[in-house]
């Protein structure tokens, strides 16, 4: 009764709380939504190439490129030159000794290098044909990994801010939030009541459950009426994965807040963890080009192996096997904090 | 234990002897005694430092004491805690709350923690925040909050009440307003223990209290019995424009100690009146620019200045 009071009244004061609200529902739905736009798959975004003045010989690789996301933007010399001094321009075709060229701002590499090599392409193909032939290019498919999903970046990036919700519900909602607890003496107070302080933390712990599915839920949603993103496995095993993280960066949160005496000394220590991970796990792209040792050294953390289990799941429609380690380190770590959580987790 | 003796142990709000608080570099409280009879307001009176919240930390159960005897209500907190938490209602020194959550919900909220739970209504009027009841903590005055807190600690009907520094910080319309408060308690028949460091705090509104300082009880008694109990019930003041000038010289000359503080020059005196002569032609003589003169009663600051040799304030 006491800890479906507590619960209820967490859930009553969370909805007065609308930066809360923001950043949990709204932001990872808002997030989901622009990055599946505009890297939807087939409608590669425009890309400009900018032709200073009066290229000779560029006339019929300029009609080349009709087909490709390339848009040549013809200017005079100068305003070309101004453009390019603004930083505006993310690559160029001008006039060099030796027939047209192209310049790549290496401030702006990945439009850059994308616009040249698709005009490199067009060059290429064009030179196959001044010779005679027809340049074939190859087919391209996009799949994932289990073969399961192809229409979209949003598909990869779905499972991923699950991932980073859990992450952020452990360190902030929980840990953050018992440290400013502890910090402002609100503990304190309840200390001095009879109510026993694990009705206190359940309270709390299944009040960022319910959060954590109902976010699951939206993000669901929005991924299947935007992309037409579909779990792939079993709704049942998704929801275990879900519980089995939200259970090891909870035990994280608390286990954390038990090594910080202020909310300051807690940012330090959690964003230590939380970077990491955010940009090292695979939320957001995969880590094929980073070293391997740091390829390894992220693997050990526990929400890179999570994320591959979530994306098995989720997109290729699998089982966990062939996950085996990726379980043992969440669960592992999930134990560690636990443990720590136990240990160093303390009220005043 | 004869009969006698029960009765006098049950008719005691709270006992102390011996208490003892050590921390790593400070030994925070250092042998304190105390008794508080049920149906009193009890004062601890002391500089800031003196060691008051340590002891009543230690008597709310919420910090351990390294040695000595607590008998809350005549039970003992490592045999009845929770019956203690249950009888008596705590004021911490800052209460912290929810930003968003409203007075009325707070008190229901802390009121289902208890066995025993008064209405928030009542509540609400005992400290006049009936028309603040649905406002969001976060927009409540200072005063209002710690009204707020006084409320939360008489949420279990409690027999006895700790107020730890209930208006320090308070201006002094709010610091009248909840004087009042802790009158309607006392009326009520509850026993209230407060800190404060407001010499005219405890002389209003306690019946009883004990100076502290350097984690021990000086003395305790009635205030007026305090005061009385001092040789020199009275004080003359000499008042300067600025910062009063420092006073060893002029005491040498009078042959009386002065006490500096602030602008004013404090003499205490047992008799005013064959004193002031030969006070003010001392300060003639040597040209003390002092603007003004008053005569006072002696206050419980002149009793802690007495046993202390410092101002309460310092």
């Amino acid at each position: 009764m006491l800890l479906i009071r507590q619960f209820v009244m967490e859930w009553k004061l969370y909805s007065r709380d609308r930066v809360a609200l923001f950043w949990t529902f709204a932001f990872p739905m808002l997030m989901l939504l622009g990055f599946g736009t505009i890297f939807r798959a087939g409608s590669t975004p425009s890309l400009t190439l900018v032709v200073a003045g009066d290229v000779p010989g560029a006339q019929e690789l300029l009609a080349a490129l009709d087909k490709t996301p390339v848009k040549p933007l013809p200017l005079a010399a100068a305003e070309a030159e101004a453009r390019w001094r603004k930083g505006d321009t993310a690559a160029q075709l001008e006039a060099g000794p030796a027939g047209p060229r192209l310049k790549v701002n290496n401030y702006l590499m990945a439009q850059g290098q994308m616009t040249a090599q698709i005009v490199q392409q067009a060059s290429l193909a064009l030179q196959v044909r001044q010779d005679g032939h027809e340049a074939r290019f190859l087919p391209v498919a996009l799949e994932s990994p289990g073969h399961g999903h192809s229409e979209n970046y949003a598909a990869f990036l779905l499972p991923g801010l699950l991932g980073m919700n859990l992450l952020s519900m452990g360190l902030f909602s929980v840990g953050m939030v018992n440290v400013s607890y502890r910090e402002k003496g609100k503990f304190r107070r309840l200390a001095v009541t009879p109510l026993p302080k694990w009705i206190f933390l359940a309270g709390q712990v299944l009040h960022r459950l319910t959060v954590v599915f109902l976010q699951a839920g939206c993000m669901l949603a929005v991924g299947y009426f935007a992309f037409g993103i579909a779990n792939q496995g079993s709704f049942l095993l998704l929801a275990l994965i879900m519980a089995l993280g939200s259970a090891c960066f909870m035990s994280m949160g608390f286990a954390l807040s038990g090594f910080a005496r202020t909310s300051e000394g807690y940012a330090a220590i959690s964003n230590a963890f939380f970077f990491p991970m955010m940009f090292l796990s695979g939320v957001y792209f995969t880590l094929d080009s980073a070293p391997r040792w740091m390829q390894q050294a992220v693997v050990a953390l526990p929400l890179s192996p999570f994320l591959k289990i979530l994306r098995a799941v989720f997109n290729d429609g699998t089982g966990l096997a062939g996950h085996g380690l990726g379980l043992v380190i969440v669960l592992a770590w999930t134990g560690g904090c636990f443990l720590l959580a136990l240990k160093k987790f303390s009220w005043a | 234990m004869t009969r006698t003796e029960r009765a006098i142990g049950t008719s005691l709000a709270l006992r102390v002897a011996g208490l003892r608080k050590q921390y790593p570099k400070v030994l925070a409280v250092d042998g304190l005694d105390l008794d508080v009879a049920r149906g009193e307001v009890f004062g601890l009176l002391g500089p800031n430092g003196a060691g008051k919240t340590t002891t009543l930390e230690m008597i709310e159960g919420l910090t351990p004491p390294d040695g000595g005897v607590i008998e809350v209500l005549g039970l003992d907190w490592r045999h009845h805690g929770a019956e203690i938490r249950a009888r008596i209602g705590v004021q911490l020194q800052s209460t912290s709350l929810f930003n968003k959550i409203t007075p009325r919900e707070a008190l229901d909220l802390y009121g289902s923690y208890y066995p025993k739970c008064r209405g928030s209504r009542e509540l609400l009027e005992l400290v006049q925040l009936t028309d603040k009841a649905d406002a969001f903590h976060v927009t409540l005055s200072g005063g209002q909050m710690q009204r707020l807190a006084l409320a939360l600690a008489l949420v279990n009907d409690p027999e006895l009440v700790f107020l730890d520094e209930p208006t320090t910080g308070l201006d002094p319309q709010a610091r009248r307003s909840l004087w009042d408060v802790v009158r309607r308690i006392k009326a009520e028949g509850r026993t209230v223990i407060l800190t404060t460091h407001y010499m005219d705090e405890a002389e209003t509104l306690c019946d009883r209290l004990a100076i502290m300082d350097h984690g021990k009880v000086l003395t305790a008694g009635t205030p007026m019995g305090l005061i009385q109990e001092l040789a020199i019930p009275s004080v003359v003041e000499l008042a300067f424009a600025g910062a009063a000038p420092a006073p060893e010289a002029f005491a040498a000359t009078l042959g009386q100690p002065v006490a500096r503080r602030g602008d004013l020059w404090e003499i205490p005196t047992q008799d005013p009146k064959a004193m002031l002569p030969a006070l003010l032609e001392a300060a003639e003589a040597a040209h003390i620019p002092y603007q003004q003169i008053h005569v006072r009663r002696a206050t419980l600051e002149d009793v802690f200045l007495h046993l202390t040799g410092r101002s309460l304030r310092d």
